[in-house]
């Protein structure tokens, strides 16, 4: 079963799902702790350890209850009748709100468009064929959300290498 | 079934389950939504909340196998179950409260960093003026 890549797209698609399925989908979220073996809670405590211990100086503040394994939320949308089942999965505490509030929206039974997503090529109402979408979802959104993190990099970056250029005397 | 609880009580509820979830570090909150769809009038469907720590009340099959063997189960523990329902009319307010309390709720997931996002950053440039 398909993990999305974004929410956005998860809650698009599950939008679809309940618009073609009203009355038999439901949603659940998981937020739960990962289950460890004492050999893995010694392993990530020891890795845990390491790490605090090589970035100490900079950061003042301690690895947050270094004994603790990270929960993580589940979404799920799933519709028995036909199968189908979409995943979002997130560790990040900063999202929970958004997510949970698009749950709110689908519940209140917002289609895709008042969500305020648009994927453009996205044929809306056929959920069926839910491989197609997810690809194309994925490629739509991946940039979208690389072009975050990345813009500073790119943008440094290029800088860098025109400078680099310049000091080869190719001029 | 235990009788559906009023929004208010669902929310202590929810807050107690997660606090005690996240305070032991593991096991899991399961939460679910679904409309309540009559087929008699067309309003907008009620939303069915359900909440549960995912235990169970039935007998471990290991526990009753063989006395012979290690059984896993010490104390069956009393499953955690809980569910409320909320008027159409409700629900944006609901949700707004049902996300305080999640957020609030669930910490033990990652905290916000900046402090290491910056770092990244700036790692993520010196990688592209390499490349």
């Amino acid at each position: 079963m398909p993990y999305l890549p974004t929410s956005q797209a998860f809650l698009e698609q599950s939008a679809q799902l309940l618009e073609a399925y009203p009355d038999t989908t439901r949603i659940t979220t998981k937020y739960s702790f990962p289950t460890e073996t004492p050999g893995a809670r010694a392993k990530r405590a020891k890795s845990q350890a390491k790490k605090t211990a090589s970035s100490e100086s900079p950061s003042t503040q301690a690895a947050p209850t270094p004994s603790a394994p990270v929960a993580a939320l589940t979404l799920k949308t799933y519709n028995p009748t036909t199968g189908i089942v979409l995943q979002y999965r997130t560790n990040k505490i900063a999202e929970v709100s958004r997510l949970i509030t698009g749950l709110g929206k689908l519940a209140s039974g917002a289609d895709v468009a008042s969500l305020g997503l648009s994927a453009p090529g996205q044929a809306a109402g056929d959920v069926e064929m839910i491989d197609a979408p997810v690809e194309e979802s994925a490629a739509a959104a991946a940039p979208a959300q690389a072009g975050k993190s990345q813009a500073q990099g790119q943008g440094q970056g290029q800088g860098g290498k025109g400078k680099k250029k310049g000091g080869k005397g190719k001029r | 079934m235990a009788p559906h609880l009023s929004n208010d009580e669902f929310f202590s509820s929810l807050t107690d389950l997660l606090s005690k979830t996240s305070q032991k570090a593991r096991g899991s909150v399961f939460l679910s939504q679904k409309p309540l769809i009559d087929s008699v009038s067309n309003s907008p469907p009620s939303i069915l909340i359900r909440a549960t720590d995912g235990n169970t009340n039935a007998p471990n099959p290991k526990a009753s196998s063989k006395d012979g063997k290690v059984t896993k189960n010490k104390t069956s523990k009393d499953k955690v179950k809980f569910a409320t329902v909320v008027n159409a009319d409700d629900l944006e307010t609901f949700y707004t409260r049902y996300a305080d309390v999640c957020k609030s709720g669930m910490t033990g997931m990652k905290k916000r960093d900046r402090s290491k996002r910056k770092a990244k950053g700036k790692a993520g440039a010196a990688k592209a003026t390499k490349a």
